[in-house]
């Protein structure tokens, strides 16, 4: 993979990967925990998020611009190498579930209620393997279009909700207290956590090393922003106590969104700028997926794995998202365990053995 | 057959896939029973009755008299009854050629024996189901709610747009609450406020163009009062006079009129237009007691005159008066809230939370109490700014010689 992105490229992915599954899925999952403090709880999740991403990328830099588990190899051996890879393989299976459940819901329960599950498994793979086929440049460019599409679904949003907006729906600011409010995070960190991953195998990739650090830093800031809009208004048009009832929060707000009298229930040209964010998540999971396997087995192409790929990630996909109670308690309650110690123990973990191999190397 | 043949048959398969997805539960246009208006009474002692009025999309086009090809009918009511909400709305497939279709309902009116029962189980299928707008209006009224879904008011073909209409223009008559779904919704789940939704009743108010003399000789749907709940029950009514009242505490009031008494001229009034109605209330805590402080701070013009002096010598006069007017209507609506249906659905529970969050978690499970013993005191600055286009009384100009 000789391919080299931009640094606004990498921006844009973070953005699009972050984005779906946060100002819906992730939002009524917090609002369960913390109510009317969940924008709190999604910005203190966006500063963890912020140091993450700086954490991954100077990592990177340090281990010689190599992706994460090429550092390993290097730093602990070929099998630590691929014990990272079967890791992040896991991991980025568990995340395409969770992104699987953001899409099928969305689309299924809200828009075709009687077309089956496989329909959109199916469909969401198709369009994964071809973004993923084609490559990081194309889903960096197609990425472009999904912040387009994010500013378009924001300002929509924001027109069609702001005259019912009631400001005391926000109040009283951390009524869960500090510490279940920092806690409910996770939940935002398991959506950072993606890109993190994301960045820890794609930044290689990127031009320009000297800004790897500053940018990631600022994807996840811009990221964080432009979801952080959904919960301050889900909690000050919808109330917490109503979004809280629903799986996929941010469909109800988009459901009750009106501009003016005449133009209502206009959630369909929504969710069509919704998708693209969506689909840009389904290729890069699959893509980051394609290439850990690729380093497992060992192959330097990952396009040869895809299909198999394509099929563990559709296969576990399909069995979360088949039931719904099953998808939520997967997203709400083990989710969050293992994709946060993941997206943190890693750049850690492997920044600590780097540092390490570093001060035994003798002085030249 | 090969690796090659393979690929193709699954790629285009999967292209199949995507480009069908659209007619996946698909409903044509021609196959749908297009609902306006949702109708809910008690059936037996505890079973649903659902009515539907569902719009004839032929003869609803504006005109008068049937079109060719339709029934000069632009609506077709239907019932049906159930164990559930659901089920009543299934078994309407028994008599409806067409697939009843919510998504451009305007209104879901309550019989009064059902509110009182409790709307629960109506909350929770209004907003599971993804097709009912969340702005649909919700009313609850004393009449058959099936009667009140079939009676054309106003001058739409419609019922059902015509009860959106007269929500629509009923804020300068101020006398009912805008509820629709989610305000619903939001006060039932919230732990410091309590429903209340507009009240509509038939009345005689229609004159026929075809027997003037008889005047009321057609039933109209008068959206005018309120329904006060605890939880999903409904508790009893708010009259007009009580519902402007309560208007300041759950909505912007655009536009409001007083009628007061002319100073010194018993039998002769003056009316005043509300040009801008602010109200805050300020909660306070203290011994274990709760305080709430009502401020109110208006800005009127007066509309018509009906005392003999100018308006230059009557206005400080009205400016009392009105002030008056507008405390009475707070200390009445809360006698009501606090002693008559001891249920907060003033939303004072709610401002008490947002400003003492740690006094809330001792007081919240018996709030109600709390609420009725609450120490309220009102504080209204009341300001005529204009007698719009004159400044004199209207007196005749013989009575001038």
């Amino acid at each position: 993979m000789n391919v080299r992105i931009t640094n606004g490229m990498l921006l844009a992915l973070v953005m699009n990967v972050i984005y779906a599954k946060a100002i819906g899925i992730t939002q009524g999952i917090i609002a369960r925990e913390v109510a009317s403090d969940m924008w709190l709880s999604t910005l203190i999740g966006m500063l963890q998020g912020i140091a993450a991403a700086w954490l991954t990328a100077r990592v990177i830099r340090m281990g010689g611009q190599a992706s994460m588990i090429d550092i390993a190899s290097k730093a602990a051996g070929k099998w630590a190498g691929k014990l990272i890879a079967a890791v992040l393989l896991l991991f980025f299976t568990g995340a395409f579930a969770t992104v699987l459940v953001t899409f099928t819901y969305h689309l299924m329960d809200y828009f075709l209620p009687e077309a089956p599950v496989i329909l959109f498994v199916v469909a969401a793979l198709a369009v994964g393997l071809y973004g993923a086929y084609h490559g990081v440049e194309v889903m960096g460019r197609m990425a472009f279009v999904g912040v387009f599409s994010i500013l378009i679904l924001n300002i929509l949003v924001m027109m069609g909700s702001i005259a019912e907006f009631d400001v005391k729906n926000l109040l009283p600011v951390m009524d869960s207290g500090l510490a279940r409010t920092v806690w409910a995070s996770r939940h935002f960190d398991t959506d950072w956590s993606l890109a993190t991953m994301m960045i820890a195998i794609l930044l290689p990739h990127v031009k320009k090393p000297q800004r790897w650090g500053r940018a990631s830093a600022v994807s996840i800031l811009f990221a964080g922003l432009t979801v952080a809009i959904w919960p301050i208004l889900e909690t000050g048009v919808l109330s917490a106590e109503a979004t809280r009832e629903y799986i996929v929060a941010c469909m109800q707000l988009a459901r009750s969104a009106h501009i003016g009298l005449f133009l209502h229930r206009y959630e369909m040209i929504m969710v069509a700028f919704f998708a693209t964010s969506s689909l840009i998540q389904i290729m890069m999971s699959l893509f980051c997926a394609s290439v850990c396997a690729s380093k497992i087995v060992g192959v330097n192409d990952y396009r040869l794995l895809l299909l198999p790929t394509a099929l563990l990630l559709g296969g576990t996909g399909y069995w979360i998202v088949a039931d719904h109670l099953r998808a939520m308690i997967f997203t709400a309650d083990y989710w969050p365990l293992f994709a946060v110690p993941v997206a943190i123990g890693i750049p850690l973990l492997i920044g600590g053995i780097s540092m390490l191999r570093r001060n035994k190397e003798p002085a030249v | 057959m090969n690796c090659r043949s393979i690929a193709v048959l699954v790629l285009a398969w999967s292209a199949v896939s995507i480009l069908i997805t659209g007619c996946f539960g698909k409903q044509e246009i021609n196959d749908l029973a297009m609902v306006t208006a949702v109708g809910l009474d008690l059936y037996g002692d505890n079973q649903v009755s659902l009515s539907v009025q569902i719009v004839r999309p032929a003869d609803a086009r504006g005109q008068t008299g049937a079109p060719s090809g339709g029934t000069g009918e632009p609506i077709y009511s239907i019932q049906s009854q159930g164990r559930t909400i659901f089920e009543a709305a299934r078994n309407l497939a028994r008599f409806s050629s067409r697939r009843v279709y919510w998504a451009h309902n305007f209104v879901i009116v309550i019989g009064e024996d059902y509110a009182r029962r409790g709307i629960a189980d109506m909350i929770d299928f209004f907003t599971r189901n993804h097709e009912l707008r969340m702005s649909t209006w919700v009313v609850v009224t004393p009449d058959k709610a099936s009667e009140v879904i079939a009676t054309i008011t106003g001058m739409e073909v419609v019922p059902g747009e015509a009860i959106d209409k007269l929500f629509r223009y009923n804020q300068i008559v101020a006398e009912a609450p805008g509820s629709n779904m989610m305000r619903l919704q939001e006060s039932f789940l919230a732990t410091g406020a309590e429903p209340v939704l507009a009240k509509v009743q038939l009345k005689p108010r229609g004159i026929s163009n075809k027997k003037p003399n008889q005047f009321g000789s057609l039933k109209q749907v008068v959206l005018s009062g309120a329904a006060v709940f605890k939880g999903d029950k409904m508790q009893g009514w708010l009259s007009p006079k009580d519902a402007k009242g309560l208007l300041p505490f759950i909505e912007k009031v655009d536009s409001e009129i007083a009628i007061v008494n002319c100073p010194n001229e018993p039998g002769k009034r003056t009316t005043l237009e509300l040009k801008k109605l602010k109200q805050t209330m300020k909660p306070g805590w203290k011994d274990g007691k709760i305080t709430l402080r009502i401020k109110q701070k208006i800005d009127a013009n007066l509309v018509e005159l009906g005392c003999s002096n100018s308006y230059a010598v009557v206005r400080e006069q009205l400016e009392v008066k009105l002030r008056q007017q507008m405390e009475d209507q707070v200390k009445n609506i809360f006698d009501i809230a606090q002693q008559q249906y001891r249920t907060d659905f003033l939303k004072a529970g709610q401002t008490f939370h947002n400003r003492y969050p740690q006094e809330w978690r001792k007081v919240a499970a018996e709030w109600d109490d709390y609420f009725a013993e609450a120490d309220v005191t009102v504080q209204t600055d009341v300001k005529l700014t204009s007698p719009v286009l004159k400044l004199k009384e209207p007196t005749s100009g013989k009575e001038l010689k």
